[in-house]
């Protein structure tokens, strides 16, 4: 009897306690599973993570490349996970502490050299050789490569370029009876002219999410000689060529060719300025702004490049690129598949999904791109000249990457746009802000 | 018969097991209960102990993780070299961390009482007997059920640009344009009101519901004193409603000092820093300045802050209970 009623029983008081404490240890082991499990780094496929470049098509043009990897003998297959750019670095950061990351992604342009100054980049020079051997390298465009190179290693190859260029609106040009201008002194005349027609002679936005705006205070500087960091990659802002070209950007503003609202605009009323045919005539903005915008009357054109007073010339470039990781279940795979990868490049912009320059050569002559005229001049003129946020160093680091986007750079914008201060002040703020947070 | 009863039942009875809840002859009475009240803690222990290790887990691991953090130079990957209390020394000699702390301080000061105040008058108005004062409470508290990603939108496009609809309207006036988001001054006006705006369906909730229970034999007997409506409000509303207004006080001043996308969405803490809450203020120390110790330092700040302020208005409920 007893011992019927103790089976039919449907909770004893230690079988309860028992169930209770198995199902409290269910999540701390699955936690310690976790762990160990994915010290294989991606089990039997490598990992790809990939960011929505391009438009919202790219993902799955992108995926069916990497799907359609079939490698040879028994090196692994490759997988492909899109990953979101809100808050990108923490999936990043916590998917490589806790070893669960990717073996190859795209990413931040900067992600490349924070991940290798904390050791789990894996380097690229046997990718770099590989692409020696099948001519790819030599289709890369000119001072493409070299901001990867590192005394270690090949930190990231480069896929596209991310481009500051200089655009305007003909008609608006057309109606200010002005010429778009070639350099300084021209923008500021031009500038004049465009503001009696209720035009923005210098047009940029640093609101919420936008930093257009921090880049063109930059490439004002880069334009004029100067840059942030010295031939050493040291900070050096307080250059000569970086007042004079604060100075002017003051210039711009008391005379009211910079737009007062545009230190608030975020990128959705920056891209506004520029599909309003009335308002924003001239200033800087990315590769494939008539895309972005949706203007395809042929009115927005890029324009040449500005030279400084001394005759400088140059623009900002940010290469995007794709980063290996030692965590992975065979290095060779992920290096097989990268060289494989870049080979299909070309598809994407033959599909018209991207919204950047190419860093090959042999893409930016595919008829597909040589359609828009725009295109065109930018790898014609803009790109020769173009310069990382290293400039006037040659190699990126970490440190470029708490530039782009950090507390410092963006005051410093913010201030000058305002019109603030003066150039000398806003500068110096900016050297002390920058020198806190960089690492010698 | 005792076979068939289950422990817990045994155990919320205080019998122990094999024991048959009544008192065995020849033995004292009260050193069994005491016995059997020893036995029934323990149950009671092993039976907390589960959830105790799981709290524990869940919300001691990100703090002690986030301790170690702050007192480290390291980054989200690596925890880096031990550096004491060097992150909230740095932290707290920084100029920008004191305007953020003056930021949340207004920021919080006229999103708890600006909420508070609109949130109360609206609950008053809807006690009255209006045509469609359902739809209109219905309405009123949309800004808290929408999406703070959708109304930061909409804000945006009403304020951002001279051609936004409100600059229009100032400049129909004939009135200068403001630069509702680019001036610092009109952008920290404009961010407080974003946060009024959002948060007073909340406190109008909490008024509606502390008002109910305020008995309206009180106003009669108050009116036939001969008590004006100010008198009615101080004397009666405010001490009788006091205890919810506390708790209403407290919970939005969390909710202020935590609100990271209200600011972010509309401004980004700019411009020139001048809507940077401390929330924000930490945010872009890790993410944007790859500080993680001096950012979590100013989280552990905040925390020991935000407890401080809640523990005093705690205290006031209290003390208005007790009144």
């Amino acid at each position: 009897m007893n011992a019927m009623t103790e089976r039919n029983r449907p909770f004893s008081r230690r079988g309860f306690l028992g169930l209770t404490a198995a199902a409290a240890s269910v999540p701390l082991l699955a936690a310690c599973g976790g762990g160990s499990a994915s010290k294989t780094g991606g089990g039997d496929a490598i990992k790809f993570w990939d960011m929505p470049w391009g438009t919202p098509a790219y993902n799955d043009a992108a995926k069916k490349i990497t799907e359609g990897y079939a490698p040879s003998g028994s090196s692994l297959k490759a997988s492909y996970q899109t990953i979101q750019w809100n808050n990108f670095y923490q999936t990043f950061s916590s998917a490589i502490a806790s070893k669960t990351g990717p073996a190859v992604s795209t990413g931040g342009g900067f992600q490349a050299f924070q991940f290798e100054q904390q050791g789990a980049i894996a380097y690229a020079d046997k990718v770099i050789d590989a692409l020696r051997k099948n001519g790819q390298f030599d289709d890369f465009l000119p001072g493409v490569i070299d901001p990867f190179k590192s005394d270690k290693g090949y930190i990231a190859v480069p896929w596209q370029l991310d481009m500051r260029v200089n655009w305007y609106r003909k008609s608006l040009f057309d109606k200010a009876g002005v010429a778009v201008p070639t350099d300084w002194n021209g923008l500021l005349e031009a500038g004049k002219a465009l503001k009696k027609i209720g035009s923005v002679g210098f047009m940029t936005g640093a609101g919420a999410g936008n930093f257009l705006g921090n880049h063109a205070v930059i490439q004002m500087m880069v334009n004029n000689g100067g840059g942030v960091w010295d031939e050493n990659g040291q900070v050096d802002v307080m250059n000569e060529r970086n007042v004079e070209a604060i100075e002017f950007m003051y210039e711009l503003y008391s005379n009211g060719i910079i737009d007062p609202a545009g230190v608030s605009y975020n990128q959705d009323n920056h891209d506004a300025q520029w599909k309003n045919k009335s308002k924003a005539a001239y200033g800087p903005h990315v590769f494939g702004l008539t895309n972005r915008v949706g203007d395809t009357s042929g009115d927005l054109l890029v324009a040449d490049p500005i030279a400084g007073p001394h005759g400088d010339k140059a623009t900002l470039v940010f290469p995007n690129n794709i980063m290996m990781y030692k965590n992975t279940p065979n290095q060779e795979a992920s290096e097989a598949f990268l060289v494989y990868y870049l080979g299909k490049l070309k598809d994407l912009w033959q599909q018209k999904l991207m919204n950047a320059l190419p860093v090959f050569k042999s893409i930016t002559e595919i008829p597909e791109f040589t359609a828009d005229a725009n295109n065109v001049k930018i790898v014609k003129d803009w790109q020769p000249i173009a310069k990382t946020f290293a400039s006037r160093s040659t190699k990126l680091t970490a440190n470029t990457a708490v530039l782009d986007g950090g507390q410092a750079l963006t005051q410093f914008a913010q201030t000058v746009l305002t019109g603030k201060g003066d150039a000398k002040t806003a500068l110096k703020a900016f050297e002390s802000g920058l020198k806190q947070v960089v690492k010698s | 018969m005792t076979t068939v009863n289950s422990g817990l039942a045994r155990a919320r009875r205080g019998v122990a097991p094999g024991g048959s809840g009544r008192p065995s002859p020849g033995r004292p009475s009260l050193n069994r209960a005491s016995k059997l009240h020893g036995q029934t803690s323990r149950t009671y222990f092993w039976l907390i102990l589960p959830s105790v290790l799981l709290l524990l887990l869940i919300n001691g691991y990100p703090l002690i993780y986030a301790g170690v953090q702050a007192t480290h130079d390291g980054s989200l990957i690596d925890a880096g070299n031990f550096v004491g209390v060097d992150n909230f020394t740095s932290v707290l000699g920084s100029e920008a961390f004191w305007k953020a702390v003056q930021f949340t301080i207004v920021f919080t000061i006229v999103g708890v009482f600006g909420s508070w105040s609109v949130g109360l008058g609206l609950a008053l108005l809807l006690r009255t007997r209006i045509p469609a004062g359902g739809l209109f409470k219905v309405l009123l508290l949309l800004p808290w059920v929408v999406p703070i990603v959708v109304s930061s939108t909409a804000w945006n496009w009403l304020v951002a640009s001279p051609d936004s609809p409100t600059n229009k309207v100032f400049t129909a006036l004939g009135l200068e344009t403001p630069l509702f988001l680019a001036d610092p001054t009109l952008a920290a006006i404009t961010v407080c009101l974003f946060k009024v705006w959002v948060s007073f369906p909340f406190m109008m909730m909490m008024s509606a519901g502390a008002l109910t229970s305020v008995d309206n034999t009180v106003y009669e007997a108050a009116s036939m004193d001969g008590a004006s409506r100010w008198q009615q409000f101080t004397g009666i509303t405010l001490p009788l409603t006091a205890r919810s207004t506390y708790i209403s006080w407290i919970l939005m001043t969390i909710f202020c000092v935590n609100d990271f996308p209200t600011i972010y969405l509309l401004t980004g803490g700019g411009p020139v820093d001048a809507t940077t809450s401390l929330v924000v203020y930490a945010y872009r120390k890790v993410f944007q300045d790859f500080q993680t110790g001096p950012g979590v330092a100013v989280a552990f700040l905040m925390t020991i802050t935000l407890v401080i302020v809640s523990a005093l208005l705690y205290r006031q409920i209290r003390k208005s209970s007790v009144e």
